[in-house]
């Protein structure tokens, strides 16, 4: 029996006209669009810390009007997906089980993977968990490893301090810095007050933002954090990626994983393709270039692998 | 931060309030451990209160990881009362979270400061949340010509005229009255001190916060302490009258070296003791009321027939029922059971004047069904308590009464105790 969601409000419907789905993953309530038909090769597109399917409504359309079926999860916390009130239960390996989970119940098969920030590392690891499956890689402004810090995680001015034990919780759930001011604050594009309650809205009921904690806490900096040795687990499977069409997108102009990021990618994955730069975009590329970047993905898809499954 | 004790009485009259909820304490263990150093404790409560005199606890818990492994931060507020403005928990968290990275490795409180500024914390009153009454108010009322002087508490405007020089002469008003109610006293005692009249905030041509949680008996406290200290008032003599000396005799009990005498009228310093059923009717109706015709009731209640203009000055800081949230919560925040919100902090506030031994005069209206019967609760407090003082006649607002006469009297007063 599907899960019931809660109902989306009718001034989103404009901006995100798609159906929300619903399945249960490891007890919790999962979200997601599912458009396109399941004669089209399946397409995950994986949002990361604090946004959720919302960042990719224009990939969408023309993933589906060039024959790909187009499925945009929302992580458990996040989005219109459950929000537990528990950190635990939102940590890198969990992620991870919920999407293996809906790869399971949806029967994906020949999927591709597209993630952004954190959805990098838990869509690949989810891939690592049904290799066989997987078709192609799409990896933009993330990362997979530990051997690398970027200025911006391990500065105190905000990153360090704004998750910092109970300081965290001060700012990210009481003052919503983060809920409240992701992509509304680092757009290139500028942005409409509607577009930015879109992605504020999902975090309005107090106390709803665990997650947007919790993911910063499990960036392992330093050996023996929270987090290092999942990342780990991942970065030693990369080598199994070999045989699988990769791509890199990339916004340099982004400050949280800048180019350094996608230099170190393309040494663990020499296979693939790019980075391909997109300028005036910030960390939440997806959102300041999305016709941009969708066409660039349909073209690198339909060069190697095709809408066929 | 100092971390105190509270008495069990105390806290069962708040509740707890669960404000933070960190179960990843220990998601950087130094964090962790220096807080264990900091509070002494690995499992368990530590109490401190804020700079808005709330009571907070950092309740540790330890997970047999060796260390706190999870926390939580509750305010204490008031049983059966809304909690107090967002704003002062915003900025009482954030002063909690510069001690965090105060005493944690690796943590630094300017980088809190600074992340809280680009944060746009909110720790004071925000845009809207409070009035101020036009200036064009109080322009050519009866008997008042004094220019305000400003000062600012808790980011609040605070008016109050001074006059004359030499030691403080402070007088508190009361409901629902301001600093216009001292007009007839004020030029006798300039002439023997100085004599500085506030009024309170949500009266007179100070601030109006419009929210009805912006007022306690707490806050009240807290910003008339604000403004004496402020003004930085010492050897004060102070008069008060009504809320003045329910304010006025806590402010004491909180500062008694700032003060040398004490003159109350027609007041008290309710414990949680019965108040009487005048006083329970005139709250009764009071709280049934969604705004107050100031002037009316300042007619009924005077025993002296008030001109319009005089009636009208006493309504001028009230420009409409918007401005009237403090004038309408003040009785209902009288404590008029043991439990009631302040009656505690009173009791503890009475065992610190019985040990004062500054001169007190009480003068008291013998017309006056509410405070009249309250004169004897002072007199059992102070040990040095001038005889009787009957203001034959007047009613509750003795001062609109006959005013002059007692400031007559308190000039006598001021001479025969000027020795001390």
């Amino acid at each position: 029996m599907n899960p019931t969601l809660r109902a989306k409000p009718d001034w989103l419907t404009s901006l995100f006209p798609w159906e929300q789905r619903a399945l249960t993953v490891n007890g919790r309530t999962m979200a997601y669009v599912d458009e396109g038909g399941p004669e089209g090769r399946p397409v995950l597109l994986l949002h990361g810390n604090p946004t959720w399917g919302f960042l990719y409504r224009d990939f969408i359309r023309p993933l589906t009007e060039a024959g790909y079926r187009a499925i945009a999860p929302d992580w458990v916390g996040a989005g219109y997906s459950d929000h537990p009130r528990v950190d635990a239960a939102l940590t890198l390996p969990h992620h991870i089980a919920d999407l293996a989970s809906l790869i399971d119940q949806l029967r994906l098969h020949g999927f591709v993977i597209v993630g952004q920030d954190w959805g990098g590392p838990q869509g690949v690891g989810a891939a690592l968990q049904r290799l066989e499956r997987l078709a192609a890689l799409v990896l933009m402004n993330t990362w997979l490893f530990t051997g690398y810090v970027g200025r911006f995680h391990a500065s105190p001015l905000p990153w360090t301090t704004w998750h910092a034990p109970l300081i965290g919780q001060f700012f990210m759930k009481r003052q919503k810095v983060l809920s409240y001011g992701g992509p509304s604050v680092t757009t290139r594009r500028g942005m409409t007050e509607e577009e930015a309650r879109a992605y504020h809205h999902i975090f309005d009921e107090p106390d709803s933002d665990h997650v947007v904690l919790t993911w910063p806490r499990t960036i392992p900096l330093r050996e023996g954090d929270r987090g290092w040795a999942d990342m780990q687990a991942i970065e030693r499977r990369l080598p199994e990626l070999a045989g699988v069409p990769t791509v890199l997108l990339w916004a340099p102009e982004d400050n949280v994983f800048p180019i350094e990021y996608a230099h170190r990618l393309k040494e663990l994955l020499p296979h693939a393709e790019g980075p391909t730069t997109f300028d005036n975009a910030a960390h939440f590329l997806q959102d300041d270039r999305g016709p941009d970047l969708a066409r660039a993905i349909v073209e690198f898809l339909n060069r190697t692998v095709g809408p066929a499954p | 931060m100092k971390f105190i004790t509270p008495t069990a009485e105390e806290l069962s009259y708040l509740r707890s309030d669960p404000l933070v909820w960190e179960q990843e304490l220990d998601v950087r263990p130094e964090v962790a451990e220096a807080i264990e150093r900091a509070t002494g404790i690995r499992a368990g409560r530590v109490y401190w209160r804020s700079r808005h005199d709330h009571l907070y606890a950092l309740e540790l818990a330890d997970l047999g990881r060796g260390r706190p492994s999870m926390a939580m931060v509750y305010g204490h507020w008031d049983r059966y009362e809304p909690r107090p403005p967002e704003h002062e928990i915003d900025a009482d968290l954030l002063d909690f979270s510069l001690w965090v990275a105060e005493v944690a490795d690796g943590l630094d409180p300017a980088d809190v400061a600074q992340v809280a500024q680009f944060a746009g914390v909110q720790t004071t009153w925000p845009e809207g949340s409070v009035l101020r009454t036009p200036d064009d108010r109080f322009t050519d009322l009866p008997g008042f010509p004094y220019q305000p002087r400003y000062v600012e508490v808790e980011g609040l405007r605070m008016a109050c005229v001074e006059q004359g020089e030499g030691d403080p002469i402070l007088m508190l008003h009361g409901e629902p009255t301001w600093g216009y109610l001292y007009r007839h006293m004020i030029p006798l005692l300039a002439e023997v001190g100085r004599v500085v009249v506030p009024d309170l905030i949500g009266f007179g041509r100070s601030d109006k916060p419009v929210a009805d949680n912006a007022y306690t008996y707490k806050s009240h406290v807290r910003w008339l302490r604000g403004f004496i200290e402020a003004l930085d008032l010492r050897r004060v003599t102070l008069v008060c009258h009504d809320w003045g000396g329910l304010l006025g005799l806590r402010a004491l009990a909180q500062m008694p070296e700032r003060f040398i005498r004490l003159v109350a009228m027609n007041t008290g310093f309710p414990d949680g003791r019965d108040l009487g059923e005048p006083f329970m009717r005139w709250r009764r109706f009071s709280q049934q009321q969604r705004s107050l015709d100031v002037p009316a009731i300042m007619r009924m209640a005077a025993r002296r027939a008030l001109s319009d203009a005089e009636a009208a000055a006493y309504g001028a800081p009230f420009p409409s029922s918007e401005y009237e949230t403090a004038a309408l919560v003040f009785p209902r925040l009288v404590p008029v059971r043991p439990d009631h919100p302040g009656a505690y902090d009173n009791r503890v506030a009475i065992e610190t004047l019985k040990t004062l031994d500054l001169p007190v005069l009480l003068p008291w209206s013998d017309n006056d069904p509410i405070t009249g019967p309250w004169e004897s609760q002072l007199r059992a407090i102070f040990r040095n308590v001038a005889p009787s003082l009957v203001i034959a006649g007047a009613g509750h607002f003795l001062q609109e009464d006959a005013g002059e006469q007692i400031a007559v009297h308190i000039r006598n007063w001021l001479g025969a105790t000027a020795e001390r």
